[in-house]
């Protein structure tokens, strides 16, 4: 059982990793002259998604705080799950947007290994983490702007959905063909592009309806329970 | 010696004026076993959560609780969390983990507990509540009471002093109720472990608890053997509802000295002291309405294809106007029938009809205008908005037009109502759509005396105003006082049906507590009232009355 | 000896990442055949023909990319045809081919690993690395069956209420976030039970431990040093260009040597551990039981 103790061992670790990912992403190109490309992105993807949970395991995280994320992320797979939409990050981003960006990160993060448990789990999963994870990162910081206005969200919701799909494209065309090159990757694009837009309809759907009673649900779980 | 010491305990909430305790004292020893009971919202709660500094309400505290001699303020949260346990109501909401073995463990994991601690401290708690057949199930995948084991076990396993238990069994079937409070017998007797216990089923705790709390508003009204606590506060009708049957019919018998405590008690005292020259009382007949307002026919049904039927061949016929209560254990097929009847289930083969037409010939939800509407037996599921009006509007209900009244109640959040209150807000929402045929599934889970008496008395109303009534329920001093008919549901079928007179007489172990204490006394007697109009016609033994 | 489902999950996780490690970095057609020949051994070693139509859905996949590669990548100097003005090359459907092949041995290995790491041995091994973390892991894994049994509920509840139709699709689909917005609530509403439940058995009173129920034995610290071993043998080969092999221009393979033997031999070793594993235990429990 490797259970680090040491605070600045762990706070060394996050810094390292921070060093690592851009080194990985040159020495990958460098070293494996192209030909590791599929490892070298996988490595970036994962080492990223640790950079955002380093230091949460140090951090206080109260009770009330870590059961509603727990909450958000179980209802974000569900999102995945949900009939006719696919919603994929529109419950992240909420909780982005109302919980703060790490909460956001780790609801985008987890509901994308969670839901990989009933689609299947592969090199894929780091890429879906950090994509789910980094947009409704981004969200929180953009809470104040997006709290306030239903058109925003949207949009955002849209763009999200894109993101999502676009970042899930490099790694398919990254995958498929050992290597990336673009012509590939505009050919996964184009066709994956009905998935990308049922992605961003779903997600401006699905805040357009949910996000202002969401937003009360959750506004007023804050303000009882003091999270 | 005292284990936990209150002395002049006072507490407010933050924000409030009225005190929700005052001046509470009292001390409780080790090994003792007391029962506390109160109305709704008279502190309870409260004073138990005050023990526990880790979830103790906000709010301005006075007086000292001392567990062991120390006060509780003092005790570092660790030491709190280990020395003292918390059984909750919800045994769904308490568990954290995904499973078994890992909730076990969570305590042990939560005070940092080395591997081989955990492991020992897990594989004793497992063996010894026989937890050992579903330690790798997913905890999603339990029963309620197996859930509510496990949340007893999991709150043992860092070995507490005190045991505070918060309604234990209230979201329990009365089986599963039984065995878990035969379990806290066990603990008691076994380890002399101390418990604090909040309860609503007195008949199962009141012979086994060694004294018993009655609060009021806030005030401790007394603590003693649940014998002294009866003499003296029996004659109060709030406070003898939520007494053991053989207190009730003592003290409406209007009898003086010390109530007889339990079915037993009870047999006894009716035999020494009431004649029963009068054995039975004369059978009402059963009438019923012209029309038929639900008819199953030859139902069969199944979850899966290829599952076992769950219904099979059930004909059931409702009369218009009257009130049904299926019973029968878990897992019979009664809420499945009450599905099927509210047409969320298609049946495989057989006919359903609602009012003389066949369910399927209900188009476009016409079925639930003016016609049927279930009432679920969860009502979480019912609520959306974040006030009561919003839910009676979203409904389209008409406060106004209930046979009871909300508007007390109008800008509160349902879920910070309490569970009697939350029940009328969704029938509320059910009765929108002025159904003809109401079906009820559990109606009364969870609540106490009083909210179950304002319940039976709209069930009644609503028969009054021609409404039909089908409920699912496990409480036989429900059925018995408010059907008109009662019928045993058995492995997808009707075992028995009839009045609840004739029903719960001819019962021996699916009756209720008066049937069990006047058998072989009167031959018929199943409500108080029954037993007390026998008692009053026989007079008292010896002339003397 | 145990297998690699049965050793410790640290050990069946690192196993799978390290086999799958040398056919992303390479795509060296041998290697790739050794690679999928392991991994459908495992695959059917453990659970016989039960995933043909899963594989036979990654034959099409590889197929497909196989195809697709030719059409837009057109370097290569063994020129087949002509598509639209487009050259088609060998060495493109080649590489298209071993790309296919590649995608094809990483799912099956995938799909293994799907079988064998069930949540709990993710949890083990996340519970080492953070105790927090696991634990949200493992609350998230509970809500996630609960609440879909809840919506469930949720929609007959609505239903019966009449407020859940299903008529037409717009209806439909407002039933359902109707249906999910009652979940929501319950959800929120009710974690704070679960919060209770939590300080009340001391979570936040210091540091956690992570509890597994999974011992690290001699034979896992054996087997995963062996791993390590086959795994660093392989890549010596890789990254010495000892199996060394470019597609374009044209296909060339460098003069194979006693280095590309060893990886070779290492290679498969390590793709035919858990298949050797596996079926030496079943031939072990044939034998008890002709004992018994």
């Amino acid at each position: 059982m490797i259970v680090i103790q040491n605070a600045r061992l762990r706070s060394f670790l996050r810094i390292l990793t921070l060093l690592l990912i851009p080194s990985v992403a040159v020495l990958g190109y460098f070293l494996l002259r192209g030909t590791g490309y599929v490892v070298t992105s996988v490595t970036v993807a994962s080492l990223s998604v640790v950079l955002f949970l380093c230091g949460f395991d140090r951090r206080k995280t109260g009770s009330r705080r870590l059961v509603l994320v727990s909450v958000m992320i179980a209802l974000s797979v569900l999102g995945r799950f949900f009939p006719l939409l696919k919603p994929v990050t529109a419950v992240a981003v909420i909780t982005g947007v109302y919980l703060g960006m790490e909460a956001g990160f780790l609801t985008g993060a987890f509901s994308a290994l969670i839901s990989n448990f009933y689609y299947g789990q592969g090199p894929w999963t780091p890429f879906q983490m950090f994509a789910w994870g980094i947009l409704a990162f981004l969200a929180g910081a953009l809470a104040r702007p997006l709290q306030k206005s239903r058109t925003l969200l949207c949009l955002y919701g849209a763009l999200s959905g894109i993101l999502y799909s676009l970042i899930m494209d490099i790694w398919s065309a990254v995958f498929a063909s050992g290597g990336f090159s673009l012509p590939i990757y505009l050919a996964k694009v184009v066709t994956a592009l009905p998935h990308t837009v049922l992605y961003a309809v779903s997600n401006v759907i699905f805040l357009f309806l949910m996000a202002k009673p969401f937003g009360e649900k959750l506004t007023r779980i804050k303000r009882k329970y003091g999270v | 010696m005292a284990l936990l010491t209150v002395e002049n305990l006072s507490f407010t909430y933050a924000g409030e004026e009225t005190p929700a305790l005052q001046d509470v004292s009292f001390s409780i020893r080790r090994g003792e076993m007391v029962v506390l009971c109160g109305a709704t919202g008279c502190g309870k709660s409260t004073l138990m959560r005050l023990f526990k500094r880790e979830i103790s309400p906000m709010g301005e505290v006075s007086g000292e609780i001392l567990l062991g001699g120390t006060p509780t303020a003092s005790l570092s949260v660790r030491e709190s969390a280990a020395r003292i346990g918390y059984v909750m109501q919800h045994p769904e909401e308490q568990i954290v983990t995904d499973k078994v073995w890992h909730e076990l463990a969570f305590g042990l994991e939560s005070l940092g507990y080395p591997r081989d601690a955990i492991r020992r401290r897990v594989a004793e708690m497992a063996s010894y509540f026989d937890i050992e057949p579903w330690f790798d199930k997913d905890t999603a995948s339990l029963s309620g009471g197996q859930k509510q084991l496990l949340n007893l076990a999991a709150v043992l396993v860092t070995d507490p002093e005190l045991l505070l238990l918060d309604e234990p069994t209230a979201q329990l079937d009365p089986i599963a109720a039984a065995d878990f409070i035969d379990t806290l017998r066990r603990l008691n007797r076994e380890l002399g472990l101390t418990m604090l216990l909040i309860e609503h089923r007195p008949e199962e705790v009141m012979p086994i608890c060694d004294r018993l709390m009655i609060m009021e508003e806030g005030r401790l009204l007394a603590i003693d053997t649940p014998r002294r606590v009866m003499e003296t506060l029996g004659t109060r009708p709030e406070i003898l509802c939520g007494m053991p049957a053989s207190v009730r019919l003592f003290h409406t018998l209007g009898e003086n000295g010390t109530p007889p405590l339990g079915i037993r008690e009870g047999r006894e005292f009716l035999k020494a002291s009431y004649a029963n020259d009068v054995r039975a009382l004369p059978h009402e007949p059963y009438t019923h309405g012209e029309r038929v307002a639900l008819s199953m026919k030859n139902v069969c049904f199944r979850y899966e294809k290829t599952g076992a039927d769950v219904l099979r061949d059930t004909t059931l016929e409702v009369f218009e106007g009257e009130i049904l209560c299926l019973l029968g254990a878990n897992g019979s097929g009664k809420t499945t029938a009450l599905s099927v009847a509210a047409g969320l289930f298609k049946p495989y083969s057989g006919t359903v009809r609602v009012f003389g037409k066949k369910q399927k010939d209900y188009r476009d939800g016409s079925l639930y205008r003016s016609c049927v509407a279930l009432l679920p037996q969860n009502v979480q599921t019912v609520f959306l908005k974040s006030t009561v009006r919003e839910e009676l509007a979203d409904a389209g209900a008409d406060p106004a037009a209930l046979p009871y009244d909300l508007t007390h109640l109008m800008a509160r959040h349902p879920y910070d109502l309490s569970g009697g209150e939350r029940q009328l807000v969704a029938l509320a929402k059910v009765l929108a759509t002025s159904p003809r045929l109401l079906l009820a599934d559990e109606p009364t889970k969870g609540l106490d005396a009083n909210a179950k008496r304002h319940l039976i008395e709209i069930f009644r109303t609503l028969k009054q105003n021609g409404v039909t009534v089908v409920i699912v329920t496990h409480d036989t001093e429900l059925a018995a006082e408010l059907c008109d008919r009662a019928a045993l549901f058995f492995r997808g079928g009707i075992a028995s049906i009839s009045t609840p007179r004739a029903f719960f007489s001819e019962n021996r172990f699916y009756t209720t507590a008066v049937s069990r204490m006047t058998r072989g006394i009167y031959d018929n007697a199943v409500t108080q009232s029954d037993a007390v109009s026998l008692c009053r016609q026989n007079g008292r033994r010896g002339g003397a009355s | 000896m145990k297998s690699l489902e049965r050793s410790h999950p640290t050990v069946t996780l690192l196993y799978f990442l390290a086999v799958t490690l040398p056919v992303m970095l390479c795509m060296e057609p041998l290697l790739l055949c050794i690679s999928l020949a392991g991994a459908l051994a495992l695959l059917f070693s453990r659970t016989g023909g039960r995933n043909i139509r899963t594989l036979l859905y990654f034959l099409a996949l590889l197929l497909l990319i196989a195809l697709v590669n030719p059409l837009f990548q057109h370097d290569g100097v063994t020129v087949l045809f002509f598509l639209n003005g487009n050259p088609v090359t060998w060495e493109a459907i080649a590489f298209g081919l071993c790309a296919g092949a590649m995608t094809l041995a990483v799912l099956c290995w995938f799909l293994s690993m799907s079988q064998m790491m069930t949540t709990d041995k993710y949890l083990c091994v996340f519970g080492a690395l953070s105790p927090k973390l696991s634990l949200m892991l493992s609350m998230a894994l509970r809500f996630v069956p609960l609440f879909t049994k809840r919506m469930h509920a949720v929609r007959l509840a609505q239903r019966g209420l009449g407020l859940y139709r299903d008529g037409t699709l717009p209806d439909k689909l407002r039933g359902e976030l109707r249906v999910f917005s009652v979940t929501v609530t319950w959800a929120l509403e009710n974690g704070i039970h679960t919060a209770d439940s939590m300080e009340a058995r001391g979570y936040g009173t210091g540091r956690r431990t992570a509890y597994a129920e999974y011992d690290f034995h001699a034979w896992d610290g054996a087997l995963l040093a062996l791993i390590l071993l086959m795994l660093a043998l392989t890549l010596c080969g890789l990254l010495t260009d000892a199996v060394a092999v470019t597609f374009y221009p044209a296909l060339v393979r460098a003069e194979r040597g006693v280095l590309a033997a060893l990886t070779y031999a290492a290679y498969t070793l390590l793709s035919f551990l858990p298949t050797l594993l596996t079926v030496q235990e079943k031939i072990k429990w044939h034998f008890l039981q002709s004992k018994i």
